[in-house]
């Protein structure tokens, strides 16, 4: 019955995987008017997909420096799955912007052309950086021991790709909308968050499944863990708030015009209301909070919000039309994804979970390094 | 070394077009994408009504947000002051579009010149195909009509999944020339010249008259420059009391 139920799940992932790979064909050989996108909205669900998978990873690694780099050592036992999970989602955030790319092939020329004052090209390099220490930390972690040296290199390069993403967001002047200061501390923070999320989830998944009851200390530790989360969520919201206040009610400047739009968006709700208005409320329940299904339902929909969250960002910059392209438009671009797009999230989410079933079936996840 | 730049006298220009359309022509631009664009706006309420035509293009910016964006210098800077994009390194991320303030820039999201890839004929048994027209001109490369001394310095068609632009016609300056649509200008509202040289026409103009330039604010120093403006309007003088 278990290994049809493996199966079962290896098909699904497989259809995922399928999928992708015919929006991959489609996508280089029709071009991307398969997308949604347009000369106004050049951004859309594949790069929004992009930052949400990207600032979990980095946010995995802070989650991963609790233990390693600041000694609070009741954490080492998430340690293993952590780092796992780091690699796993990066792959899914690299599979996104392969989706993203027109001419992804060219992409050797940030070794043969740099340009050093591009936040793009800072992030490509970091990212890269990034991948090779993780598995390098990894490897270590299989070999039984934790190396505070990889774990601090972890750390300052977390901070690095979730800071640089928001001076690649907030380089344009023409779009203030994309405050690089803001943005500085908001993507890492929210990076953290859905970080914390993920590992509920995907801890909390591996003892429901395996049927491996939780002991006194890993409930403890999951009890630890929702506070810190519902702490982060807490913040989370703040920063939501004074964004939306300093965005879309304080402003003046047209070009904030894009946002006060967005504020009416299913998108924007969806962020705010279930992504952390419920959540925190289920957290700061003390009877939701200490239940197993509280937890990983909270966490879910802090996920799905945040996903919201990030395609809501992207596009507040981006669908008031501007000079010459504004001509015949409408004042506002309207944006829902096709179904192409969706598959680009459906692949890189086929891409994670394969990954982090395949680690967590050969690579014994639950072990606490040393 | 010069540094060129351009001047667009909004006394002059008729708003007929025939920059864009000399453009596409010189540059083989294809369906959706524009080099040479326009603003238009329209301002009161009739019978008290106005239309104002602004001509656009990319402004060659002597501190350009989309060149220090790109993340392989795709898009680059030429000692003569042009705006350069290479094809051949671009990754297609659209980051120089994002960063662009002035919308100048644009994708293939598709293979260019759609149409001319078509095998069907207009009328069944009685015409061609556009693909079979374009084949007998070209070979099938682009369009009947294309243009091939855009291939000095670009690929005569720009392919799917990269962005491009308005380069001053570089092409024709290596040679000598002048931008196209300078050259096909009825009303001579575009004039073209080397900054450096005190006593280029350009220099005389941006002398004579008060320019200025789009979104001058955002500190990236364009290089295509308006002067003036036109208006017949008149009105009996008056002091518009009450």
């Amino acid at each position: 019955m278990k290994a049809i139920k493996i199966q079962l799940w290896y098909g699904l992932l497989g259809l995922g995987i399928l999928l992708g790979l015919i929006t991959a064909y489609r996508v280089f050989t029709t071009g991307f008017v398969l997308y949604a996108k347009t000369d106004i909205l050049v951004w859309t669900m594949p790069i929004a997909a992009y930052v949400f998978f990207s600032l979990t990873s980095s946010g995995l690694a802070f989650v991963s420096s609790i233990p390693v780099v600041f000694g609070v050592k009741r954490y080492q036992a998430l340690e293993k799955r952590t780092v796992f999970l780091e690699i796993a989602v990066l792959f899914a955030a690299f599979t996104c912007l392969f989706l993203h790319l027109g001419s992804p092939w060219n992409v050797y020329y940030y070794l043969f052309s740099p340009n050093f004052a591009s936040p793009l090209w800072w992030l490509g390099m970091l990212y890269g950086l990034y991948l090779i220490v993780i598995l390098l930390s990894f490897r270590k972690i299989q070999a039984g021991n934790v190396s505070r040296g990889l774990g601090i290199f972890t750390f300052i390069i977390a901070i690095a790709t979730s800071t640089a993403l928001g001076w690649l967001f907030g380089l344009p002047d023409a779009r203030p909308v994309f405050s690089a200061t803001f943005l500085a501390m908001y993507l890492p923070l929210t990076g953290f968050a859905s970080a914390l999320a993920a590992v509920i989830v995907f801890s909390l998944g591996y003892h429901h499944f395996a049927q491996n009851p939780l002991s006194e200390e890993d409930k403890n530790l999951y009890e630890d863990l929702s506070k810190v989360f519902g702490f982060v969520v807490a913040l989370t919201l703040v920063f939501f708030i004074w964004r939306t206040i300093v965005g879309g009610a304080s402003a003046t400047a047209v070009e904030f015009g894009g946002f006060r739009h967005m504020l009416g968006s299913g998108w924007y709700h969806l962020a705010l209301w279930v992504g952390l208005i419920i959540p925190l409320a289920m957290i700061a329940a003390p009877s939701v909070r200490q239940a197993g299904w509280g937890k990983v339902t909270s966490a879910v929909l802090f996920l799905v919000g945040m996903f919201a969250g990030r395609l809501e960002m992207v596009l507040s910059g981006l669908v008031m039309p501007t000079g010459p392209k504004a001509e015949g438009q409408p004042p506002f671009v309207s944006y829902w994804p096709t179904i192409w797009e969706v598959f680009v999230f459906v692949f890189a989410l086929a891409v994670l979970l394969l990954v982090y079933t395949i680690g967590e079936r050969h690579f014994k996840l639950s072990e606490t390094p040393e | 070394m010069p540094k060129y730049a351009m001047v667009i006298d909004l006394q002059r220009c008729v708003g007929c077009g025939a920059c864009s359309i000399a453009c596409r022509n010189e540059n083989n631009v294809s369906e959706g994408i524009y080099w040479s664009n326009k603003i238009t706006e329209t301002s009161g309420t009739f019978p008290n009504v106005r239309f104002h035509y602004l001509p656009t293009l990319c402004n060659h910016c002597s501190n350009p947000p989309c060149a220090r964006g790109c993340p392989t210098k795709a898009m680059h800077k030429l000692d003569n002051g042009i705006t350069m994009h290479d094809p051949d390194k671009c990754i297609g991320c659209r980051y120089c579009m994002y960063n662009c303030p002035y919308e100048v820039i644009y994708f293939n999201w598709e293979n260019p010149h759609k149409f001319w890839k078509d095998g069907r004929p207009v009328i069944n048994g009685g015409t061609s195909s556009p693909k079979e027209v374009a084949q007998t001109v070209n070979g099938g490369n682009g369009t009947p009509y294309s243009n091939p001394e855009r291939a000095q310095t670009l690929p005569e068609n720009r392919s799917k999944g990269i962005v491009e632009k308005c380069t001053f016609c570089d092409h024709r300056i290596n040679v000598g020339k002048i931008p196209y649509c300078a050259v096909a200008c009825p009303a001579d509202a575009r004039v073209f010249g080397d900054l450096e040289k005190p006593d280029s026409k350009v220099n005389e103009l941006l002398g004579k008259y008060k320019p200025y330039r789009l979104k001058e604010r955002l500190g990236t120093q364009p290089n295509v420059y308006y002067i003036r403006s036109f208006n017949p309007a008149h009105y009996k003088p008056t002091k518009g009391g009450v």
